[in-house]
């Protein structure tokens, strides 16, 4: 078990710059999820973290230790890759005895290990197969194996779910989040998959460009966003992006915008408003915060009616998803499924803005930071 | 192993590579080592080489007494040499059409759900598994002017059917054509059908169902996709072309006289039994001209392809 | 369902489809004819060759031709058939193979996956080695073999077929391994497996059907090699191509078109045979060669 330390961790091939200056640090057994769209650099971190890719710039720390030029095998890391990377020719055991029979560890201790990993994800009757005669769901679980049986100072997780169907995405899921509480082992864990981020991570880098956007905890990330980018990439469907305009009432900024008439909706921070009097700015309001008017609400501080006109909905189950359209921008609203609404009704909703934020239209900064 | 690096002005730190490298960071470069030596120096060293050469006046001997271009202007008004590139662009020429035909159709038509197809295909591509000297030797027999095909024909009822191709200059390229042909045309078959069960068969029925028939299909839709093939057996058998020396060797040995000479006789002849290295290696450069010509525009279309992917 | 079932059964398409099997079984003739003819002529004597045709059956199987050419017909000076200069060719072949087949599949993996600065350059500049007309080489080969005391002997042979075969199995290992994941070695690296652990235990394992197209690919191509043969060998060191050659042309006596023609077979055999039997794997190295992956 070990912390993590990457300072200034800059990565080029030739003229591109993939990493442009890491900088994150983990404690001990936490959950660190790497995630962001593809071409981000998540990979190429991960893989200068296992030390599979020579960092240009800065370095790397493991439990205090500069590991920046060490090679793979002395990290003591352990990697579960999106294929799995199950060697073929070898049987589900010796899949999961490789590395300890590379680490010189007698043979009885191998097959003890192989066991109690075996034991410990349900796979002991595969043990005996080659990788083919596996599903893809048994794959995953042997890729685990084999990490596990080395018993390493850190866990890395290259997008182990990404091949599997929902449902078996799903279960796995909450299996490596088990797993994690069991073992309390470091985990760093690349995906692209947002909620898999929210779920399973004590705490999320979001990475775009080569750089870190915000580095929090997956509440930090979903209330308190960054940037534009960042509130746009968590949350689905994703945060309502909304052109509003910063006025004056009772003595306070608020925000105004077009629905089917004018509406204001109070801000809590309006003084961040104050230096934009009169521009337009975004307004971010998730969908769960539009929602059809519900009694215990009503008349709260942050809490607004207003009329709209339902574009299409989409029924979820849990939810019904109305999507209407302010100042050109498409806006999801979550509502019950029982407040019925038919595409070209105008119809009553209530905006909470008591955690919206807002950002700048040219920079898609924060404003209200 | 870390340094402050106080004077940069960042203050972050900054990890040193190690100075010394394991063995294991060798081990790549030391492995490809052999290769990459004899490349340099048996491929491109030789080539270097052979081009001196053709600058020089070395005869039996390399001599390193420059003569400019002299070489190559004798390559150039000595008749053999013309004879051997005039006979490469014929033979070059219709052996490359014909077997692009042949191969094209050949494979089409097996493409059909052919029974015994494997049997079929097996028969069309054994020549490519055997000696060009083999090749050569059979059809030596086979064409010869009195006793093989001529006098088969004659026995079958032509009397006056006439044969003698092998023994006529003005002919006996052609022999050379029809020998390579049989040999090289299945190849250029079992390209072309690897080609044709590659083709996304989701896009043969979109085309049916747009009312496209079989012969519109292949028109239309299938053979265009094959461009790469069809640009591979073309650098392929251009390449067999210009490189062909066994053939000539066992079927006619340039005869009658030099009259279906191929450059590669030309230098092997000059350089080896002539003792003329000066102009055997002008006409090896000049092969590797041709060879070059075709070569580059390909490889420079492949690579950027694959940098695209 | 009635319409398709219809359709295929109309006259015009019973008519060709057995105009399609006309033809490729008239191809298929073409292509076997010779064949046949070397066979048929092998087992004729000089008498039936004269008086009959190419496709005359032979009246009784005579083997004397074949014996001939085996063990005593004459090659150039001596008369020993073309069984020592098969021999030869067996003695280049298989270190060449080996050889070859070993440095392409170290250089295959690692010009696919320990990359480095330049490898692949040079996998390019190896690619173009595979398609310059020898013609060009001959001549400083021919003097390097001479300083290195191989001239005329079965290792220079072998030498000059591992250095230009090299290209080639080089090719084919790439193109395969391009096609294993490059996680699969990664994670043999983090499970601690150094470069030689990787390739043996991981690597190769794997690589059966690559290794096969390879070696036929190899032997194929040096057993029918003819130009370095000739080039390059002295007179008892000659591969059977060369002996082939030099039999055919050798105007000693009569022509024995029996005896040129039992010798070509056996010149054949071992490359037809393997073609025979793993045709699959030999057609797989053609087109590998050609499309490259």
């Amino acid at each position: 078990m070990a912390n993590l330390v990457i300072e200034n961790v800059k990565k080029r091939y030739g003229q591109n710059e993939i990493l442009k200056g890491i900088n994150i640090s983990i404690e001990t057994g936490e959950f660190l999820i790497l995630v962001g769209p593809s071409g981000c650099g998540k990979s190429t971190l991960m893989n200068s973290i296992a030390g599979l890719e020579e960092v240009s710039d800065g370095r790397i720390m493991i439990d205090g230790q500069d590991v920046t030029f060490a090679s793979p095998k002395d990290r003591d890391i352990a990697m579960v890759f999106q294929s799995y990377a199950l060697y073929p020719n070898m049987t589900v055991a010796e899949n999961i005895s490789f590395g300890l029979e590379m680490r010189k560890v007698p043979k009885e201790e191998r097959e003890k290990e192989v066991s109690r990993v075996a034991d410990m994800l349900q796979i002991g009757h595969l043990l005996k197969r080659k990788p083919a005669q596996l599903s893809g769901g048994q794959r995953q679980r042997v890729a685990m194996g084999r990490a596990l049986a080395r018993r390493p100072k850190m866990y890395l997780f290259d997008e182990p779910l990404s091949n599997l169907d929902a449902k078996l995405r799903v279960e796995m899921r909450t299996e490596i989040k088990k797993l994690h509480q069991k073992l309390g082992t470091t985990i760093v864990y690349v995906t692209h998959d947002q909620i898999e981020a929210m779920t399973l991570a004590d705490r999320i880098a979001v990475m775009k460009d080569g750089e870190v956007q915000q580095l929090g905890t997956p509440q930090e990330i979903y209330d308190d966003p960054a940037n534009l980018f960042v509130a746009g990439f968590m949350g689905s469907p994703a945060m309502n992006f909304i052109p509003a305009q910063v006025v004056e009432q009772n003595g306070v900024c608020a925000l105004s915008l077009k629905t089917q008439s004018n509406v204001v909706l109070p801000f809590p921070k309006p003084d961040a408003l104050s230096g934009h009097l009169g521009q337009t700015v975004l307004l971010g309001l998730r969908p769960e915060m539009i929602t059809e008017p519900q009694p215990h609400k009503e008349g709260l501080e942050f809490v607004v009616k207003a009329d709209i006109e339902v574009e299409v909905t989409e029924p979820m189950g849990a939810d019904t998803m109305i999507v209407t359209r302010i100042e050109n921008a498409e806006v999801n609203c979550r509502s019950n499924p029982a407040y019925s609404a038919q595409p070209g009704d105008t119809i009553a909703m209530m905006f909470d803005t008591s955690k919206a934020v807002v950002f700048d239209c040219e920079t898609e900064e924060r404003l209200d930071k | 192993m870390t340094t402050k690096s106080a004077n940069s002005g960042s203050g972050m730190t900054q990890s040193r590579r190690p100075a010394r490298l394991s063995l294991a960071d060798w081990m790549p470069k030391l492995v490809m080592a052999p290769t990459v030596i004899t490349t340099i120096v048996c491929i491109y060293g030789y080539m270097i080489w052979t081009a001196v050469l053709s600058f020089t006046n070395s005869r039996m001997l390399p001599t390193y007494k420059f003569v400019g271009t002299a070489q190559y202007e004798r390559l150039f008004e000595n008749d053999r040499w013309l004879v051997a590139l005039s006979n490469l662009g014929v033979f070059g020429g219709l052996f490359i059409l014909i077997c692009l035909f042949l191969g094209v159709m050949l494979a089409i038509f097996l493409d059909q759900k052919i029974r015994a197809e494997g049997a079929i295909r097996t028969i069309y591509l054994y020549p490519m598994a055997i000696s060009f000297i083999v090749t050569g030797t059979a059809w030596k027999w086979l064409l010869n002017p009195t006793n093989g095909i001529e006098k088969m024909m004659i026995e079958f009822g032509f009397e006056d059917f006439k044969f003698n191709w092998l023994s006529d200059p003005d002919m006996v390229v052609y022999c050379l054509v029809i020998a390579a042909v049989w040999q090289a045309s299945g190849f250029v078959m079992a390209l072309f059908l690897a080609g044709l069960r590659g083709v996304d068969g989701e896009m043969i029925k979109a085309a049916q169902l747009d009312g496209a028939g079989i012969f519109t299909t292949y028109r239309r839709i299938i053979l265009p996709s094959l461009k790469p093939v069809f640009f591979s057996a073309l650098v392929i058998l251009s390449h067999i072309a210009i490189k062909s020396f066994d053939l000539v060797a066992s079927l006619t040995n340039g005869g009658p006289g030099y009259s279906s000479d191929l450059p590669a006789n030309f230098m092997y002849t000059h350089a080896f039994n002539r003792s003329q290295m000066g102009l055997g290696s002008a006409s090896a450069m000049v092969m590797l001209g041709c060879v070059l010509a075709i070569l580059i525009p390909y490889l420079y279309s492949e690579l950027r392809g694959e940098r695209h992917e | 369902m009635s319409n398709i079932a219809k359709r295929q059964t109309s006259t015009l398409d019973k008519v060709l489809r057995v105009a399609l099997y006309v033809t490729l079984l008239a191809m298929a003739f073409v292509y076997l004819a010779p064949f046949i003819v070397m066979l048929l002529t092998s087992l004729k004597d000089v008498e039936e060759i004269r008086t009959g045709t190419l496709l005359s059956l032979p009246a009784s199987l005579d083997f004397y031709a074949w014996g001939k050419a085996w063990s005593g017909a004459c090659t150039g000076g001596t008369c020993e058939g073309i069984a020592p200069y098969f021999l030869n060719s067996f003695q280049i072949v298989i270190p060449a193979v080996l050889i070859s087949t070993i440095v392409g599949a170290l250089n295959g993996y690692v010009i696919s996956h320990w990359k480095f600065r330049g490898s692949n350059f040079f996998f390019a500049a190896l690619l173009l080695g595979c398609f310059i007309p020898f013609q060009v080489i001959l001549l400083p080969m021919a003097k390097t073999l001479g300083w290195l005391g191989v001239a005329n002997t079965t290792s220079g042979l072998v030498f000059v077929h591992v250095v230009y075969g090299v290209a080639f199995t080089t090719l084919f290992f790439r193109n395969f391994y391009q096609a294993v994941p490059a996680e699969l070695v990664k994670a043999a690296r983090l499970d601690g497996a150094g470069f030689f652990t990787i390739f043996y235990r991981i690597i190769l394992p794997i690589s059966t059907p690559i290794i096969v197209v390879t070696i036929i690919w190899q032997f194929t191509q040096i057993w029918n090699d003819f130009l370095f043969g000739v080039a390059f060998s002295g007179f008892d060191t000659q591969p059977v191509t060369v002996a082939l050659n030099n039999l055919v042309n050798t105007s000693f006596g009569g022509k024995e078109y029996n005896v040129d023609m039992a010798a070509a077979i056996i010149a054949a055999l071992p490359t037809l045979l393997v073609y025979v039997l793993a045709g699959k794997y030999f057609v797989r190295g053609l087109t590998a060669g050609a499309v490259k992956g």
